[in-house]
């Protein structure tokens, strides 16, 4: 053995091993990364590009335009109103990323059974319902005229209510319909969280003589504050991008813009009105506003970690 | 690889080559030398339900049947995305041969999309064709001197209303309102019965503005002036838009969306809807058992005779192949010709474009005197005032800028007519101007 192995037999070898060893981690992750560059880095970068042309998208673009683009947002009303929306989405469907799902759970979680299964069912029957149709369904029913909504309000007297013309209560109509399907997911997410939990600690506090309050207060609840940090940043980063479907079929961002926000005014700008430039300017804009944000975040935190 | 699944891996390779090889060879040996040729047709009206569907279908299956060699592939397109469908397959390459466009996107499609010359593709055999069409509906297919749509299903508004509900409010429905002011008060007598008034379909579902023009042309105003400048912030223009806000404000109109109305009108609870001829079939069999139909002339604005704008759509051509410009070309002429308008009126309700075919034995005089509901509108046809568009590239985010941020406001939330238009007239300038 020891002579097969001998020093001018392994340094031929041991050069190409070496080579095959520094370059097999990123033969494993080139997958990976060329996805991201193509679908996502590459993208991104053109968008940057697109920002500051002028382009219509079917005829060459008109040229370097600078900063018009960014001028000409941070000028718009609908602009500004578009990213408060956003913001006012995020802020509203929060309670129903978080609170209602981990209330929901926790009930089903503390009560199992065939009922607990059915109505764990039929509360998450709206994600598998398919989006438009569940929009256009509640078109027919939001109807101001003939429409079930109103049928129902005036048993109690109330007048018939314009709920998708009417800017008091679009917003309201559009976070609604989208809060049914977050929750309805969230829920199942908490109760994949809930079947993980360590049950020895429930168990132990029992036997310490716990109330019920008192274990999912102290010792359920501090066990989901990861899922539940989770499932609030995902809301308040995504919230804008989960009501797209019901703006779009119900409001288009209407009446008065109440219901719009900027995802919706990027897809206007880009592919309603072929205002390339200034959608790239805008999604330039929001990527901007995240990456702050989650700069801030990093910083707020690593100022609170005890050194 | 071993030395079993090496030469297996060859032989599928050299395989695969060989059967691309021999596809390759294959076609151009199968080809018929007088190979048909195909063109794709984007349609707002192919695939829909009701009449305009069924009756798109008629024209095509006649078409085939008078052209065996020319192929026609409908698509189906919402009719408010028809415009930015096709911007998005010129931007991917494969635009549609021809396509059935509204008036309200046509100024943006010239200026944005590769829209041919039909009077150039059609030569010798043009001045023929249009002889006969309606002059200014030609026109209004021109661009840079040359014609490049011409008129395909065209409408003008008017009043449907419910003779039953005149009946019960009192009203004569032998004599329906004929100006704004009549209307009003016919709408203030059947509110009284319990029913809605009237609707005036201004928040058009394809998002044009040909019912606001209408308004604002009855009143002596206009939204762009003749030499192109807007105008829709002028005194008689807002003295127009006043009027049907005046009807909201008043009870006398709902306060809702125009597929709400169109919902009401066909329930029986809407006694006038004022909108285009273009859902003349839809509104008919909504109707049938449930009450009496029947049309009236776009109203007067103050002692003003009516000028309503005509909506609906024409045909370009966007193909770039000779061959396949051609064939476009034979499918225009077929669908505006005497025939084609004829099975347009008799299966999809539009009005004819041709002078003689309402009167004319072989084409529509049967039609129409079965048929009156379209009559009031057809004599107004004479009144028609083309369809304007805003200037340039962005037109048509102009006219959407005007219907969502100005006309819905006003007439469905009470947002101060004149300060509203002035607004709205100042950032569609801007707009337009920024080209």
């Amino acid at each position: 053995m020891t002579l097969l192995t001998g020093p001018s037999r392994g340094v031929r070898q041991g050069a190409p091993r070496r080579v095959s060893s520094a370059l097999r981690p990123w033969l494993y992750l080139s997958p990976l990364l060329l996805a991201l560059g193509v679908w996502i880095y590459g993208p991104a970068l053109f968008t940057l590009g697109l920002s500051v042309l002028d382009w219509n998208l079917t005829t060459p673009p008109t040229g370097f335009v600078g900063a018009d683009n960014f001028a000409r947002l941070f000028r718009s009303a609908d602009f500004w109103q578009a990213l408060g929306q956003t913001l006012l989405y995020a802020v509203a469907l929060l309670p129903f990323s978080t609170v209602v799902p981990l209330l929901l759970a926790i009930m089903l979680w503390q009560r199992p059974g065939r009922a607990s299964t059915v109505y764990r069912s039929l509360l998450f029957l709206p994600v598998m319902m398919a989006p438009v149709a569940v929009a256009v369904s509640w078109k027919f029913m939001l109807n101001p005229l003939l429409g079930l909504a109103n049928e129902v309000v005036g048993w109690f007297g109330i007048p018939p209510v314009n709920w998708l013309g009417d800017p008091s209560t679009a917003l309201l109509v559009i976070v609604a319909v989208t809060a049914a399907k977050v929750t309805a997911f969230n829920m199942l997410l908490y109760s994949a969280a809930l079947s993980g939990l360590d049950r020895r600690t429930i168990e132990a506090a029992r036997l310490e003589g716990a109330s019920s309050w008192e274990i999912t207060r102290f010792v359920v609840a501090p066990q989901l504050v990861g899922t539940t940090v989770l499932l609030g940043t995902l809301s308040l980063v995504l919230a804008g991008q989960w009501v797209f479907t019901n703006v779009t079929v119900l409001t288009q961002g209407g009446p008065d813009g109440v219901t719009d926000n900027i995802y919706y005014r990027i897809y206007t700008l880009g592919f309603e009105f072929f205002e390339t430039g200034t959608a790239s300017a805008a999604a330039v804009i929001v990527l901007l506003v995240f990456a702050v944000a989650g700069i801030g975040w990093r910083l707020v935190r690593r100022s609170h970690v005890p050194r | 690889m071993n030395r079993f699944t090496r030469p297996l891996v060859a032989t599928l390779a050299v395989s695969s080559l060989l059967a691309v090889s021999a596809c390759a060879a294959a076609e151009p040996a199968g080809r018929d030398d007088n190979a048909e040729t195909t063109i794709t047709f984007s349609s707002y009206s192919y695939g829909t339900q009701g009449a305009a569907g069924d009756g798109m279908q008629t024209l095509l299956d006649a078409f085939s049947a008078a052209h065996p060699e020319i192929t026609v592939l409908p698509e189906a397109v919402p009719v408010a995305d028809a415009l930015t469908k096709t911007k998005a397959a010129v931007a991917a390459g494969s635009p549609p041969d021809v396509q059935q466009l509204g008036y309200s996107k046509m100024a943006e499609a010239f200026a944005t999309l590769p829209v041919q010359s039909i009077e150039e593709i059609a030569g010798d055999e043009w001045d023929a064709h249009v002889e006969g069409i309606a002059p200014g509906l030609v026109r209004t297919g021109e661009n840079d001197g040359t014609v490049k749509a011409l008129p395909f299903t065209v409408s003008i508004p008017t009043v449907f209303y419910n003779a039953d509900i005149f009946r019960e409010a009192g009203l004569d429905p032998e004599n329906p309102p004929t100006s704004i002011d009549e209307v009003s008060e016919a709408a203030e007598a059947i509110t009284a019965t319990g029913h809605n008034g009237v609707y005036f379909g201004l928040l058009d579902q394809g998002k044009s503005d040909y019912l606001t023009q209408s308004v604002m042309d009855s009143a002596g105003g206009q939204t762009v002036d003749d030499d192109g400048t807007v105008a829709l912030d002028s005194a008689k223009a807002v003295a127009g838009i006043q009027k049907i806000q005046d009807l909201t404000t008043e009870g006398l109109q709902p306060a809702v969306g125009i597929d709400d109305a169109i919902a009401a009108f066909s329930t029986g609870d809407l006694g006038m809807f004022v909108s285009t001829t273009a859902l003349m079939s839809n509104l008919q069999a909504g109707a049938t058992d449930k009450f009496e139909l029947r049309t009236a002339g776009f109203p007067s604005f103050d002692s003003k005779d009516a000028r309503p704008t005509h909506s609906g759509a024409g045909l370009v051509v966007l193909a770039a192949d000779e061959a396949k410009q051609k064939a476009a070309w034979e499918f225009v002429k077929f669908m505006t010709s005497e025939e084609g308008y004829t099975m347009i009126t008799e299966e999809m309700g539009y009005l004819p474009l041709r002078a003689n075919l309402a009167t004319d034995e072989a084409f529509l005089a049967g039609y129409f005197a079965e048929n009156t509901l379209l009559l009031p509108p057809l004599e107004q046809l004479q009144n028609v005032t083309p369809y304007r568009s805003f200037a340039g590239a962005k037109s048509n985010q102009a006219t959407v800028m005007l219907q969502d941020d100005a006309i819905s406001p006003i007439i469905l939330r009470g947002a101060d007519t004149q300060q509203t238009l002035t607004e709205v007239a100042d950032r569609i300038r801007e707009l337009v101007e920024s080209e």
